[in-house]
């Protein structure tokens, strides 16, 4: 609730209160506007494309049409090919991602609570997140082999930082006065971490693992671009071998409609378990 | 200096762990070759060339593919922020992409640029471009209103307030974005290098792998890992004397 | 015939160690007794110490030189016997005003039938009704202030504490607070200690103000505040403005030393 709103709600006597209607009817508005605005320029692109391709500016080779595009991605589907690659790249970026949301906010909870164990990965978190990690994947793969679970090992080192990143802040930055009430009201140790301190850490902690699940999409592909095989990554790969240039793109557009898919599922998730958090407004860009 | 020293004894307490896991053969030795060895071999391909010149490969094209996305996504951005039009035109695209993991456009560079150079420049290109524009456009987005205004009742044209007032009010948000496009570019070359390439890192790895040189390979690995982290060390630095000298 | 006081703090200092930085002194021996219900306000300049006072009778920070005890009993940390109310609300934002209220109450093991009541005529005494099932973001500064009182005064705790609770209000919601305040204290009186740095509302409220001095905080002077404040143009009262003027007088000095440490 703005400035504004609230002053005037103050001035007024009370039991007239307005709920906050005015302001959840500007939001509407605003979000069927700029969603009106989205699918028209995913359609103008798409036109974009499709007028490019068929202009002969590049050869079908190197930018095929977007029907021969789209067609080769129904036959994929037909076939049953799309479902399992898809599939198998889901299966390994969300597994791993469960043991980021998990791990990651344990280890950040452990750093948190205990010095010690806070000053033994302190360096190491400090150092690994601006580290290419990805460079791992071969010593990953002399390790564990060239199954899934290397695959899933590659993108918990990679995804599990912002996780752990996030947890540290946010229990870090929860405001002492809402430790002190809950202590005040009697809360023990146990209860406080539980019914104060994560609540109120959950915010800070659901934006890590907001970053960490697109990124482990990420590298689920590359990881599987690298090792091929079945799953998107591999599949574009082998196309690319083949220089069947609709497969590589159709496998794109693949992923970017995963990738997008995902992202709004925990943007819609974020929203049902913070309800009560008072979202910062408008952001240009809503990733 | 001796707080920093206890806040990194961490890591070289799983140093000496591991030459001592290593040597009592613990694990087994061709998976971890003792770090000594690691350090030896890496010493040995400094001097034999070999890491020096695929490094050089390697940093030469995250510079270039990394110095475009800075140049011109930064001016996409600040173009967006100033200019409605553009924003209205740019911004769907934008919003479009930003999902879009850029790995994904490794096969895409392979088919029009080949293997070398071209393809992973490119690949940096198009992937580091974002994060710079969106920097660059919330940094300017985000310069404060009463600047504008003060600077336009001194009679500033717009494009002299497009410079003196909103350049270094949208630097902090722009040095941001550039800080996520330097990580992203060690991540979109070493990736597409370790999959597609005759030089380079990432190929240097791939190679003393299928080689069975894995103590080399280690090396390797430790120094992208490590050039990775002072990269960003460094730029930190960088970064924050920019932003004091503008102060 | 002396009853003995309810709190009794003797001797207290207090010193502030910052994660960088010298130690600072910021109670230097303060002494004060309240009695049983008595309204005493803590009013002194900004870094005075009061509300670090607070918070050791609150049992939030520890006490390490001198004694507070309550009834008797030293303190050994926080308690619902002293319930507190932060400047800044500190409500619970995931959950709403009555799940607030409630919190403290499911904490003391009171069953749910009893729960359920109390938090509805605590609502009630604090004029929420109908904003029960809100949750903070989508209140007011008042409305959140007046949750925050709910929220203490259901747990009955014996003492009250109260850390500027309305000076993150602006002026009008202020003075109604106040107001608001002073009915429900009379009619459900309790001990409160109230830290502020508003002259008139430490006379208005209070039936005794402790007037403290600049850093380090001692207790310089404590004035009586006790009489009839029932009448509708109370702050334009001579015997009020009188009051007032005392007390502005040693808490401008004090003001004045208080910016020049800041310099």
């Amino acid at each position: 609730m703005d400035a504004r709103m609230a002053r005037l709600i103050e001035t007024m006597p009370r039991g007239s209160e307005p709920e906050g209607m005015p302001e959840k009817a500007t939001r509407f508005v605003y979000t069927l506007v700029w969603g009106v605005a989205r699918i028209f320029s995913v359609i103008a692109l798409a036109i974009a494309w499709e007028a490019l391709a068929r202009s002969g500016v590049f050869t079908p080779f190197q930018l095929p049409a977007l029907s021969a595009v789209l067609e080769r991605i129904w036959t994929d589907a037909v076939s049953g090919d799309l479902w399992i690659n898809t599939a198998l790249t889901l299966y390994r970026a969300l597994v791993a991602f469960a043991i980021c949301a998990i791990g990651g906010v344990v280890i950040g909870m452990a750093m948190s609570r205990n010095q010690f164990v806070h000053w033994f990965f302190d360096p190491i978190v400090s150092i690994g997140f601006p580290m290419p990690k990805i460079a791992f994947l071969p010593v990953v793969i002399l390790w564990l082999g060239v199954y899934d679970v290397s695959k899933i090992t590659i993108i918990v080192i990679d995804a599990i930082f912002p996780v752990i990143a996030a947890t540290v802040i946010a229990i870090q930055g929860v405001e002492r006065e809402l430790i002190w009430s809950a202590r005040n009201m009697g809360a023990s140790n146990r209860e406080l971490l539980h019914q104060v301190i994560l609540p109120a850490a959950l915010p800070q902690i659901m934006t890590g693992m907001q970053v960490a699940l697109p990124l482990s999409l990420i590298v689920a592909v590359v990881a599987e671009m690298l090792m091929g095989g079945y799953g998107l990554g591999g599949a574009m790969m082998t196309a690319s071998r083949f220089a069947n240039s609709t497969s590589v793109f159709a496998g794109i557009l693949e992923i970017a409609v995963i990738g997008y898919a995902l992202v709004k599922a925990m943007a819609l998730i974020r929203r049902r378990l913070l309800i009560w958090h008072q979202e910062v407004t408008w952001q240009a860009f809503v990733p | 200096m001796r707080q920093s020293f206890i806040r990194y004894l961490p890591l070289v307490l799983l140093a000496i762990a591991w030459e001592v896991i290593a040597r009592l053969e613990l694990v087994s030795a061709t998976a971890l070759p003792p770090l000594s060895d690691v350090l030896t071999s890496g010493i040995d391909m400094i001097k034999d060339g070999e890491l020096v010149s695929n490094g050089a490969s390697s940093l030469y094209r995250a510079g270039v593919g990394l110095a475009l996305a800075i140049l011109i996504g930064g001016l996409l951005g600040i173009a967006m922020a100033w200019w409605k039009p553009v924003d209205m035109l740019l911004a769907p695209i934008v919003e479009i992409f930003y999902p879009l993991p850029k790995s994904a456009l490794i096969p895409v560079t392979v088919i029009w640029l080949g293997f070398g150079d071209g393809s992973k420049i490119l690949l940096i290109f198009l992937g580091c471009m974002l994060p710079v524009t969106i920097g660059a456009f919330n940094g300017a987005r985000s310069s404060e209103q009463v600047l504008v205004w003060s600077a336009r009742s001194m009679g500033a044209s717009r494009l002299r307030m497009l410079w003196d007032v909103v350049v270094p009010s949208a630097m902090p948000e722009l040095l941001n974005g550039i800080r996520t496009a330097l990580a992203l570019s060690f991540i979109l070359l070493v990736s597409s290098e370790l999959i597609v390439a005759q030089k380079g890192f990432g190929y240097l790895i791939g190679a003393l792998g299928a080689n069975g040189s894995y103590d080399a390979m280690y090396a390797v690995v430790l120094t992208v890992a490590f050039l990775g982290f002072a990269a960003d060390r460094i730029y930190l630095r960088i970064a924050k004397w920019t932003l004091a000298w503008r102060d | 015939m002396a009853v003995a006081a309810q709190i009794v703090i003797d001797r207290v200092n207090h010193l502030y160690r910052p994660p960088r930085g010298r130690e600072v002194l910021a109670l230097d021996q303060v002494s004060l007794e309240v009695a049983n219900r008595e309204f005493v306000a803590l009013l002194g300049p900004s870094g005075c110490g009061k509300s670090t006072l607070l918070y050791l009778i609150g049992g939030f920070l520890p006490v390490e030189t001198g004694a507070i005890l309550i009834d008797g009993q030293k303190i050994v940390g926080p308690g619902p016997d002293r319930g507190i109310v932060f400047q800044h609300f500190a409500l619970f934002p995931w959950k709403t005003v009555r799940g607030n209220i409630l919190y403290g109450l499911e904490r003391l093991g009171i069953p749910k039938e009893e729960r359920e009541k109390r938090s509805t005529d605590f609502i009630d005494l604090v004029g929420l009704t109908g904003f029960e099932d809100s949750y903070p973001s989508q209140l007011s500064g008042g409305m959140k202030q007046r949750t925050a009182l709910a929220r203490t005064l259901a747990f009955d705790p014996k003492i009250l504490l109260m850390d500027e609770p309305f000076g993150a209000l602006d002026a009008q919601t202020r003075s109604l607070m106040q107001s608001e305040l002073l009915r429900i204290w009379q009619r459900t009186p309790k001990t409160v200690i109230f830290v502020t740095h508003d002259v008139q509302e430490a006379v208005f409220l209070a039936d005794r103000v402790a007037v403290m001095s600049a850093r380090p905080g001692r207790i310089k002077t404590i004035v009586n505040t006790k009489f009839d404040k029932n009448e509708p143009d109370i702050f334009k009262n001579k015997f009020f403005v009188e009051k007032v003027d005392e007390i502005w007088n040693v808490v401008k000095e004090e003001a004045i030393k208080a910016q020049g440490k800041r310099a």
